[in-house]
C-alpha cells in the first residue's frame, strides 16, 4: 500500500508544497511559496501576553498562542466540512470519525482559550481552498494536518519551561497521534510510518502553513459609511 | 473449511493446547512472585531496600496544567454559507469552463463592499477543480450560476433567514429557524413592485447622513423592475423618515421598516442572511 501523494490533496497545488516537508521532499520552493502569499500563524499572534503570563513564562504564553491558532485552524477545518454536508455524505464509518476528530479540536480550542484568558489570539479568518469540499481532498488534507499537529506537539512539548503545561501538552500529543494514526487508516495509507516520529518546530510549522494559505489575511468588507443608492 | 471427520480430533488438540499454556502461564507467575520477594528482602548497601529505592526513583505522574473537556459535537441547525469573489470571474451556466456565461462577478458591489454570493452547493469536476452553485445579485431575479471554487474566498456560515411576506407587510428574521425578529415593513407600489423570490443579505450601511433611509440600510442581491436607477436598481432594506407610512406600498420596491426597528434588525441579522420575498 502506497502513501499518500500530496498532488491528490491539493488541486492547485498551493497545500501541497507546504506539506510536502513532512514527507522529506525538497523545500526550496515551500519557502518560496510561504514569503509569497498567506499569513501565517506566527504573523497572526499580536500583543503582548496578559494575566497568563503573570503565571506562567512569558515563551510558555506564546507557544500556547501559536498552539491555539494551530487548533482554531483544525476545528475550523472539521467543523466546516460538517456545516457544508461533506461529512453528511461519507459512510458511517468514516462520518463517526470526522465527527470525533471535529469535536476533539473543538475542545482543543474552549481549554487554549480558557487558559491564555486575554492573551488567547482572535480567530483568524480562513480559506481552506475547496478541501473541505470533497470526502477524498477533506480525508488527504485531515492527514496532512494530523501528522504535521503531531510534529508540532513532538516538536514543543519539551521546550515548555512550566512542566505542568509540558504535562498538558503530552496529553494533546498522545490524542493527536491517535488521530493521525486513526486519518491514515481510512485513507489508506500506513498508519505509522516510522519507528520514531520527527519533531517540528514553530518556525518550521509555521512556513508549512503559510504555505497552504488556508489562513486568510483579508476579512470580507461588509460594511461601508458610504449613502444608499437603493431604490427607496 | 474444516472437514467433519476431523473436527473432533481438533477439538481435542485446541482443549491440550489450552492446558499446557495455562499451566506455563500458572509457572511463570509462580517463579515472578519468589523472585519479587526475594528482591524485596535483600538489602543493599547503607542499609536500604531495593522497594526504598524504587519509591525515590519513580515520582508520581506530573499533575497537568489542563485538561481538555468533553468534546464539543456540533448541534443540528439551519445554516446557510456565503462567500467572496476573490478574484474577478466568469459565472456560468454549468460547471465546466466551456459553459455559456451567465454573468461576469467582480470584486466589490456599488457601495464598494465585498462582493459575496450565497453558496447553494458544490460539485468536483476531477481536474477541473470544485465548483460552487451559487445565488448571483444579476438580472432576472432568481439567477444561479457555476464558479469555479478558486475564485472565492473563505467560506461564512450564518444561522439567520429574513422573510418579508408582501401580503402582511412584515418582516420576521429567524434564528436556527425560531423567530428572533418581528416588524411591519413598506414595501413597493404596484407600479414598482418588490420583487419575489430567494436572496441574500450583501452588505450593511452605516452612519451616512439621508434621513429618507433611516440610520440603517442592508443592501440585498434583489433588484428593481427600474434597472436604470444609480447603481443598478438595488433593493435595500432600510429606515425612514416617514414611519407614518407603514405598514403599506409606499416604496419604489425597497423594504423599509421604522428606525427603532431597523436598529434592532441591524443587532440581530448578519451579513450573507438569506432572505425570502414572498
Amino acid at each position: 500500500m502506497s502513501d499518500l501523494t500530496l498532488e491528490q490533496i491539493d488541486e492547485d497545488g498551493a497545500i501541497q508544497e507546504g506539506i510536502a516537508a513532512l514527507y522529506g521532499d525538497t523545500r526550496a520552493d515551500l519557502f518560496r511559496k510561504a514569503a509569497l502569499g498567506g499569513t501565517a500563524i506566527l504573523a497572526a499572534l499580536a500583543g503582548p501576553p496578559a494575566a497568563f503570563a503573570a503565571r506562567s513564562k512569558t515563551r510558555d504564553v506564546a507557544i500556547f498562542q501559536f498552539g491555539l491558532n494551530f487548533e482554531y485552524l483544525q476545528s475550523t477545518f472539521y467543523t466546516e466540512a460538517e456545516q457544508v454536508g461533506t461529512v453528511a455524505r461519507m459512510n458511517r464509518q468514516k462520518a463517526f470519525w470526522a465527527k470525533t476528530l471535529g469535536a476533539h479540536e473543538r475542545a482543543h480550542v474552549a481549554i487554549i482559550k480558557k487558559v491564555l484568558g486575554s492573551a488567547a489570539p482572535k480567530k483568524p479568518s480562513f480559506n481552506f481552498r475547496g478541501n473541505t469540499d470533497t470526502e477524498s481532498q477533506f480525508t488527504k488534507t485531515a492527514v496532512a494536518m494530523e501528522d504535521l499537529t503531531t510534529a508540532l506537539l513532538t516538536g514543543i512539548a519539551p521546550t515548555l519551561e512550566d512542566r505542568h503545561l509540558t504535562a498538558a501538552a503530552f496529553s494533546l500529543l498522545t490524542v493527536e497521534a491517535r488521530h493521525a494514526a486513526w486519518a491514515r487508516h481510512l485513507a489508506g495509507v500506513v498508519p505509522i510510518v516510522r519507528a520514531f516520529d520527527r519533531r517540528k518546530n514553530l518556525d518550521e510549522v509555521d512556513r508549512i502553513v503559510a504555505s497552504t494559505r488556508f489562513i486568510s489575511s483579508l476579512r470580507p468588507k461588509t460594511t461601508t459609511k458610504r449613502r444608499p443608492r437603493y431604490t427607496g | 473449511m474444516i472437514l467433519p471427520g476431523r473436527r473432533g480430533v481438533r477439538s481435542a488438540g485446541v482443549l491440550v493446547l489450552s492446558a499446557v499454556l495455562a499451566a506455563a502461564v500458572a509457572g511463570a507467575l509462580l517463579l515472578f512472585g519468589a523472585s519479587a520477594r526475594s528482591t524485596s528482602a535483600r538489602q543493599l548497601p547503607g542499609g536500604h531496600s531495593d522497594s526504598a529505592a524504587l519509591q525515590v526513583s519513580l515520582p508520581s505522574p506530573l499533575k497537568p496544567s489542563f485538561v481538555p473537556p468533553t468534546p464539543l459535537r456540533l448541534s443540528e441547525r439551519e445554516t446557510a454559507r456565503w462567500a467572496v469573489v476573490q478574484s474577478p470571474v466568469a459565472a456560468r451556466a454549468q460547471p465546466t469552463l466551456d459553459a455559456p456565461v451567465v454573468t461576469r462577478l467582480g470584486r466589490l458591489t456599488p457601495e464598494g463592499t465585498s462582493n459575496l454570493v450565497l453558496v447553494l452547493g458544490t460539485q468536483a469536476r476531477g481536474s477541473g477543480g470544485v465548483w460552487v452553485r451559487a445565488r448571483l445579485p444579476v438580472l432576472p431575479n432568481g439567477t444561479t450560476g457555476w464558479v469555479p471554487r478558486s475564485a472565492l474566498g473563505g467560506y461564512q456560515f450564518v444561522h439567520t433567514h429574513l422573510v418579508i411576506d408582501l401580503e402582511r407587510t412584515t418582516a420576521v428574521l429567524y434564528r436556527q429557524g425560531r423567530p428572533v425578529f418581528q416588524a411591519d415593513v413598506g414595501v413597493g407600489k404596484a407600479a414598482w413592485p418588490t420583487p419575489r423570490g430567494e436572496f441574500y443579505i450583501r452588505n450593511k450601511l452605516v452612519s451616512y447622513r439621508s434621513p429618507s433611509y433611516g440610520p440603517f440600510a442592508f443592501g440585498t442581491s434583489a433588484r428593481s423592475v427600474l434597472t436604470d436607477w444609480p447603481a443598478g436598481g438595488f433593493i435595500g432594506i432600510h429606515g425612514t423618515d416617514r414611519p407614518d407610512l407603514l405598514p403599506g406600498r409606499v416604496s419604489h420596491g425597497c423594504i423599509r421598516l421604522r428606525n427603532s426597528d431597523i436598529v434592532g434588525l441591524a443587532r440581530l441579522m448578519p451579513i450573507g442572511t438569506p432572505l425570502t420575498i414572498k
